[in-house]
């Protein structure tokens, strides 16, 4: 067993730390591991992987998903729980979850290095991953021409991969959220330009935020990156109006919550959770700048190297069907995948959809998001 | 400690008698020397043991890993190339007008050009730029502390003293939340300056803000190596001094500040080096305009663009390291032998005269404590009310009831918050037990004379340099995947390694707080107790080890300190929520609301409290420097 019994004893005498002289003294302390290198076919894994997943003998009916940490851990939004519960119960199987901090770079490494994925599928997979993945990625890291009972009802326009890899499970908007106490936000993206708006924006960093990428493709999207006024243009006027760029979400949302700024760029689901806390729904407004906003579909993908791809393949079936569907969008806070979900009745007076939903699709993004990203970097932290 | 054979000599032979051992008249005391000889022989075993292995703790979780890395800057496609430092070093986004020169262009051309208006600093001028500033204003606010530490007694200075590592263990988001609390349009900070009539300040999204923060974090350590250096310095020189002729202050200038200038001016190169390379505060603060170069290393890895990450990761390391060699090269030249360990005697801060000089210093600390109380107080004030605040503004528990109810309901694979306390505390002691004989073990080997020893500790210095997140990304490759040797593939992960991870990057502190301490070991001390029959150890126990103690305390307490605010490695090298820590938890907590983050931000600040109150209550008087 490789780490699942020593997990926890961290006491080690500082001898036993001494009498290491390099590599192969290792071998043997708490947390290592030895495999064979050429394990073709995967049967020898009563190994656990680095989160914590450890198999037992029964290989069979054990699913492993690899996902991002709030999908099962965090205090708001985590649907992975009920998920695993339910999925256990009516699939007679076992289901664990793997949430590396790098996420899915995290299993790309993994490809990269030669180790084994130890992991079935990922949830979690949007377009801009797969784009960044590729470009740095020579191999096949999901399978393609991926098909599912019960794909047949995902809403039109929402699968994202040319090549079949994802399955989308719900999608999202990133929008501008505001505190009508304070400002009442524009209608359009010029009127974030007004002098009335100086210093009310706060964003978020594109290379180190999704809602802050999502938003910067948004401008592009709606300006272009080429002619007479493009993206670029107008984060230039953008700046020249004391727009706030943070890194994360988090913090940007924190100096909106503190009255920093009376602007940030968020989730249209932000009435959601306001109402869960108790919070004056006036403070949380939502805007669709010129009644856009950009969609954020995320995916299901199955590893090309998965031990148990039709329990995966059941897994994904599972996350479509209606009340499982209705139990994503409640617990996640976003919009079903599918035509079929059953939804709260109250739920669309909270979460807003808007009338135009913009997005750039794989073909689109291959090629040039990496460069849209960087030129933006290089307008913006210019020293 | 007390069978560290600290050996701080570095002549070949030292032990006196060696020469007359056949000398038949002394056989009884020939035979008690070569019981001391081979002692002598088995302490330098030892000592050999102890620096082999922790080269190899060193080689194993850091070199080897970080080398995986750094690699892809020069090998691109599996071809050897400079082309990636290149391009780089000719980028007048990261290098500003200095790239031209690289580029071919004469440089008094671009020494004109830079003097004028349109001059560009690049990325890492910035970085360089505000890192200086930031150690500027962490001086500023950490000298005045260490004034009031070690020259004053009053009532809860020990306390305070321990307290001051806390802003050490705090996540950035933590510092984030108290600090736009503080420092905002609608923070304390305003009120105040409102209450007084004062117009308020926009601090948010400035330099000033970022300085402010990187001051919360370093100029606590500042004040501590600053501490340790004024307290023991040896009363009867001043005395000496005194008796001399000299005025206070003369003996201040040729006495005291001799003593002290090293520490300071280490904690300043150790906060340049840190605010070089750390980013999520001043995004979180100061915004995408005031990036540095770690913020675009982390978005290069995040887009999987390695070489050109490691490449600036180079660049950053290379600088970091520089900065600490001047600083070494500083510390062997100008450190003052120092033969005694009665401090000097501490003054209330009630003067017992009412004259100006005895005022007006106290005067100054009154001001430094209003300046400290926004600085550090409010930000950690700040955090635990948001802790206790709900959504709608009004004062709760319910963060908290998120922690007891996750700690009593929460799935395995989820973070629960005792577990998280109980490893933190477990990993924080382990890593401390293993950073000390390193780091006691490197100073020894970097504090004797050959040619090169200065590059030797500024290596030993490089887990303070590296970009963070390229250690995180080597550890994944190098421990957590495993390296492929004879056919199979050799992984370490777990908690083994998460406390050689911790140690490694605790025990550059030991080495530079006890160093120094080594350094100034007034040679002829140690002679002399040799020539009237010590034995070595017995050296080592009575002399050496009470005057370098303060500093293996202080460093020790660095150590803690670090393990118990560690997140990148650890989060890499856990097997799972059962190997989670505080800080891990306190990530994970993270949701729309921050509170229950903030809640376990607030139990993390307590646990670490309460440790450092009892180390050092449990440490004695020399302890907790």
């Amino acid at each position: 067993m490789i780490n699942g019994s020593n997990a926890d004893d961290g006491t080690h005498s500082r001898r036993e730390f001494i009498a290491l002289g390099g590599a192969a003294g290792v071998t043997g302390l708490a947390g290592c591991s030895a495999e064979p290198v050429d394990d073709t076919n995967g049967e020898g894994s009563g190994n656990g992987d680095e989160n914590g997943v450890v198999g037992d003998g029964d290989d069979d009916r054990v699913l492993t998903v690899g996902t991002f940490g709030s999908f099962v851990d965090a205090p708001s939004i985590s649907p992975g729980e009920w998920l695993k519960d339910e999925f256990e119960s009516r699939y007679d199987a076992e289901l664990q979850y793997a949430t590396p901090d790098n996420e899915l770079n995290y299993y790309v490494e993994r490809a990269a290095s030669g180790a084994q994925m130890d992991a079935d599928l990922y949830v979690g997979v949007n377009t801009e991953d797969l784009v960044q993945i590729d470009e740095a990625y020579d191999g096949d890291l999901f399978v393609s021409d991926l098909e599912v009972d019960g794909d047949e009802e995902i809403r039109d326009g929402l699968r994202f991969d040319p090549f079949g890899r994802t399955v989308p499970y719900d999608t999202g908007y990133v929008s501008l959220v505001y505190d009508s106490t304070e400002t009442e936000a524009p209608e359009t993206f010029e009127g974030l330009l007004e002098e009335e708006h100086r210093g009310d924006l706060i964003a978020q960093n594109p290379g180190s935020s999704t809602t802050g990428l999502r938003f910067v493709l948004h401008t592009v999207h709606r300006f272009g990156d080429e002619g007479e006024y493009d993206y670029l243009d107008f984060w230039a006027d953008l700046q020249e109006n004391d727009v706030r760029v943070t890194d994360a979400w988090d913090a940007a949302y924190t100096s909106w919550s503190e009255g920093e700024a009376p602007m940030v760029v968020s989730y249209s689901t932000d009435q959601v959770f306001a109402s869960q806390d108790g919070a004056d729904l006036d403070q949380h407004q939502i805007r669709f700048l010129n009644d856009e906003a950009y969609a954020t579909p995320s995916g299901m993908a199955l590893f090309e190297d998965a031990e148990n791809p039709e329990l995966a393949r059941q897994f994904m079936s599972f996350m479509l069907e209606p009340d499982v569907q209705g139990e994503i969008v409640e617990r996640n806070v976003s919009f079903p995948a599918t035509e079929t979900a059953e939804l709260p009745a109250d739920y669309d007076e909270l979460a807003h959809e808007p009338d135009v939903p913009v997005t750039f699709d794989y073909d689109e993004l291959q090629g040039s998001m990496e460069g849209w990203v960087s030129e933006w970097e290089r307008q913006l932290a210019g020293n | 400690m007390s069978d560290d054979p600290v050996d701080d000599d570095g002549t070949p032979d030292n032990t006196s008698g060696d020469t007359r051992d056949d000398d038949p008249e002394a056989s009884a005391a020939s035979g008690q020397r070569r019981t001391a000889r081979v002692r002598d022989r088995l302490e330098r075993r030892v000592l050999a043991a102890l620096a082999l292995g922790t080269l190899g703790v060193l080689l194993v979780v850091f070199y080897y890993p970080v080398a995986t890395v750094l690699v892809e800057s020069v090998v691109v496609d599996g071809v050897v190339t400079l082309g990636v430092f290149v391009e780089l070093l000719r980028d007048p986004f990261y290098f500003g007008d200095l790239a031209r020169v690289f580029a071919g262009e004469n440089p008094l051309t671009v020494a004109r050009d830079f003097l004028g208006p349109d001059r560009r600093i690049g990325i890492i001028g910035f970085t360089a730029y505000q890192a200086a500033l930031s150690t500027l204003v962490s001086v500023a606010l950490g000298v005045p502390l260490a004034y009031l530490l070690a020259r004053f007694e009053f009532r809860g200075r020990r306390t305070l003293r321990s307290l001051t590592i806390l802003p050490f263990v705090l996540p950035s988001i933590m510092v984030a939340v108290g600090f736009v609390a503080t420092f905002g349009r609608t923070g304390t900070l305003n009120s105040v300056l409102g209450a007084l009539g004062l117009p308020p300040v926009e601090l948010m999204f400035t330099l000033e803000a970022i300085l402010i923060a990187h001051a919360f974090y370093n100029a606590p350590l500042v004040a501590r190596v600053t501490t340790a250096a004024w307290e023991s310095v040896d009363a009867s020189a001043i005395e000496t001094a005194r008796s001399l002729g000299a005025g206070p202050l003369r003996a201040f200038y040729d006495v005291v500040a001799p003593q002290v200038y090293p520490a300071v001016l280490m904690g300043a190169a150790l906060t340049f080096v840190f605010t070089f390379g750390t980013f999520p505060i001043v995004l979180a603060l100061g915004g995408f305009q005031l990036a540095t170069v770690e913020v675009f290393i982390y978005r290069l890895v995040r887009d999987l663009n390695y070489a050109e990450a490691a490449a600036l990761a180079v660049v950053e390391l290379v600088i970091s390291l520089a900065v600490l060699f001047a600083y070494l090269r500083y510390e062997a030249k100008h450190t003052v032998q120092s033969g005694g360990v009665r401090p000097l005697p501490r003054k209330p801060l009630v003067p017992p005269v009412n004259t100006v000089r005895e005022w007006l210093p106290r005067a100054g600390l009154g001001v430094y404590a209003v300046v400290a109380s926004f600085v550090f107080i409010a930000p950690i004030a700040s955090m635990i009310l948001a802790s206790v605040t709900g959504g709608d503004g009004a004062l709760t528990l319910e963060h908290y009831r998120f922690l007891l109810d996750r700690q009593e309901t929460g799935a395995a694979f989820q973070v629960r918050p005792w577990p998280a306390i109980r490893n933190s505390l477990v990993f924080a002691a382990a890593s401390a037990l293993v950073a000390l004989p390193m780091g006691v073990v490197i100073a020894v080997v970097t504090t004797r004379e050959y040619l090169g020893r200065k590059l030797v500790g500024t290596l030993a210095m490089a887990p303070f340099a590296v970009s963070g997140i390229l250690v995180g990304l080597g550890l994944l490759r190098g421990l957590v995947f495993g390296v492929e040797i004879g056919g199979w593939r050799i992984a370490i992960a777990g908690s083994a390694a998460i406390v050689a991870a911790h140690a490694v990057s605790g025990y550059p502190f030991v080495v530079r707080t006890v160093a120094p301490g080594l350094e100034s070991l007034d040679r002829s001390l140690i002679e002399s107790a040799r020539a009237l029959g010590a034995s070595r150890s017995r050296v080592v126990r009575d002399i050496e080890l009470p005057l370098v103690w303060p500093g293996v305390v202080a460093g020790a307490a660095f150590a803690v300190a670090i393990s118990m605010g560690e997140f990148t490695s650890t989060i890499v090298l856990a097997t799972g929520a059962d190997a989670y820590t505080m800080p891990i938890a306190i990530e994970r907590f993270i949701g729309r609301r921050l509170g229950p983050a903030t809640a376990m931000g607030v139990v993390l600040l307590v646990v670490t409290a309460i440790s450092f109150v009892v180390i050092e209550r449990l440490g004695g008087d020399y302890s907790g420097l």
